[in-house]
């Protein structure tokens, strides 16, 4: 049968306007990135330190039951603003979530670019800034799973396992805390990734490149720490200076010896470079004056 | 009229891509013809929005192609000329995707992404990944997805392109089908003239960034000229400077035929009568019916 005398039919329905034109980009972005190898795995192991914090508030209100475990000495820790900062900006959560974003962020600009679907989106009614917001919401799907949930979700284990509501009338605030850090950590790694992304065509150097500047700022603090021994040298530092941001935002002594303002400000404007640099970068055709 | 620009004007840089474009299109199949650098992309391009003019104003079904940007892509298809695609996608989810940003309900853009793709003839490979689609395959999945959302008009920049023969033929006619007998407008760019020809009812030229020519192609065919056919032997050389003297436009083919585009103001009479005088004999000599490719040359002064 030739194409012609399949027919073509019209279609009957409506255009909707929708309120958020950019949920379909954010709905196929989260299924493709499930489609990827080992990105379950990884995720994963992004809830690892959820479960293991979790492990110690129930400790730390049923310590009777674990006297054989402690005998003699004092509880190794205590449930306070400064365990859910320990949580949100330790170690190995800021690393696994760089791990996330080299597999969910690297491509979200780049493969557009390299397979030239920018035009695809911009002959559709969408604006530049449905496009970002469906891209962003990617990342921030992600990052608020194992940022923001397991955060509220220990925080309401701490008053399931204690009983009583004796914890947030000691620390009222702690739930703004760990959504207000939760945000600005997953709108500062949205910025990263989404700049990096906008970097190049090829996918695998974007994700090179996330992962090697965050490690690489932070080698780079050490030796600078290293040879002149001044806390300064921390503003080097990506992971540093979410640590400070994150010590600020949970009332803890800040890790670093420099004001946390400082790092706020370097954070906020590189989210404005990037946000710069995306409105140049992303159109729906490119333009060589 | 479903397209209106007026003094459009457009420079990358120092180059000037478009120089003061007015346009009025009618329904139907158009076609935008030009040589490489003439505009035609541009000129797409800014209709589209992708590209904001220096000067000019324009609107496509009444909108704006400043400011109602959003509302004109609502109603426009797109089939770009470059290969695009999302990687890890199939036919049937790219297509429905592309649906759904269109503003298509969920169920419904997955519905209709398969009745266009078995419209153009992907049934077979529908849920094959993208990366794996040969060159003719990506070509039809561009038209599947710009007719997803049922446009009222459609841009198709170079449809053809990187199709073998039967495939160019097979998309031709799903463009005629479309145009002629679905009600939808249809404007292509292209520099395959016979594709024009066998789709197009109305062409515009443009070179190097103005409309050089516009019309219906029958009209244009007979407006301003005439061309003749003709073999000579004998003083050809002095003959054809002769022609060229008196302002008519002359093509040697290979195989010694030569075309001669008779001004309005001229007459074939005179060819006759240079000849006489230049005692040149006349071998052949009709009237040829003028394509596309003939008023392209003529009005652009191609080869």
């Amino acid at each position: 049968m030739s194409i012609k005398e399949k027919g073509y039919t019209h279609w009957d329905g409506e255009l909707e306007s929708r309120r958020f034109p950019w949920s379909p980009i954010m709905r196929s972005g989260i299924r493709l990135t499930f489609k990827k190898k080992f990105f379950k795995l990884f995720f994963f192991l992004n809830l690892i330190p959820a479960v293991v914090y979790l492990a110690g508030i129930y400790i730390s209100e049923r310590l009777e039951d674990f006297e054989f475990m402690i005998r003699e000495a004092s509880m190794p820790f205590k449930v306070n603003p400064a365990y859910f900062n320990s949580f949100l900006s330790g170690d190995y959560l800021l690393f696994m979530i760089v791990m996330i974003l080299v597999f969910a962020g690297a491509g979200l600009i780049a493969d557009d670019l390299k397979h030239n679907s920018l035009q695809l989106y911009f002959s559709r009614p969408l604006k530049k800034r449905d496009y970002f917001m469906g891209k962003t919401s990617i990342v921030f799907f992600f990052l608020l799973i194992v940022t923001l949930v397991p955060g509220l979700v220990l925080f309401l284990m701490k008053l399931i396992f204690a009983g009583n509501f004796k914890f947030i009338q000691d620390y009222p605030w702690l739930p703004l805390s760990i959504i207000g850090y939760s945000v600005l950590l997953t709108a500062f790694f949205a910025c990263y990734a989404l700049f990096l992304s906008a970097l190049s065509r090829n996918s695998r150097y974007v994700a090179v490149m996330t992962f090697g500047m965050y490690l690489f700022s932070d080698i780079l603090y050490a030796i600078f720490n290293g040879i002149f021994r001044k806390p300064a040298f921390a503003l080097m530092s990506i992971k540093a200076n979410l640590q400070q941001i994150g010590a600020a935002f949970f009332g803890v002594k800040l890790p670093y010896d420099v004001p946390w303002m400082y790092s706020f400000v370097l954070l906020v404007l590189f989210c404005g470079v990037a946000v710069i640099f995306l409105s140049r970068r992303v159109r729906g055709v490119e333009v060589v004056r | 009229m479903s397209i209106e620009v007026n003094n459009i004007k457009f420079s990358y840089g120092r180059i000037q891509a478009l120089d003061g474009v007015d346009l009025s299109l009618p329904g139907g199949a158009v076609g935008l013809l030009g040589p490489n650098g003439a505009g035609k992309s541009t000129l797409i391009r800014i209709l589209l929005g992708f590209l904001v003019p220096d000067e000019g104003d324009g609107d496509i079904f009444g909108f704006d192609i400043r400011t109602r940007q959003t509302d004109i892509r609502r109603l426009i298809g797109y089939m770009p000329e470059d290969d695009c695609l999302i990687p890890g996608m199939d036919a049937v989810s790219f297509t429905s995707y592309l649906g759904e940003l269109s503003g298509m309900p969920r169920q419904e853009a997955m519905k209709r992404a398969h009745e266009v793709l078995y419209y153009v003839g992907l049934e077979e490979s529908r849920y094959r990944l993208l990366q794996t689609y040969s060159s003719g395959m990506k070509q039809r999945l561009k038209l599947a997805q710009a007719l997803v959302h049922d446009p009222q008009l459609l841009f198709l920049d170079e449809p053809t392109s990187g199709l073998d023969p039967q495939g160019r033929k097979e998309i031709l006619e799903l463009i005629l089908d479309i145009s002629s007998k679905k009600n939808i407008q249809i404007l292509i760019s292209s520099h395959i003239l016979s594709d024009i020809e066998l789709t197009c009812s109305y062409v515009v030229i443009l070179d190097k960034g103005r409309i050089a020519s516009r019309g219906e192609i029958d009209a244009l065919r007979r407006m301003d000229y005439s061309l003749y056919e003709l073999r000579i032997k004998g003083g050809k050389e002095t003959f054809l400077q002769d022609l060229n003297g008196f302002g008519y436009q002359i093509e040697e083919m290979e195989d010694g035929l030569i075309r001669i585009y008779v001004p309005s103001d001229r007459t074939p009479r005179d060819i006759l009568e240079t000849a006489v005088g230049r005692d040149v004999q006349i071998r052949h000599f009709v009237r040829s019916r003028s394509s596309l490719e003939d008023l392209f040359a003529k009005v652009v002064g191609a080869d």
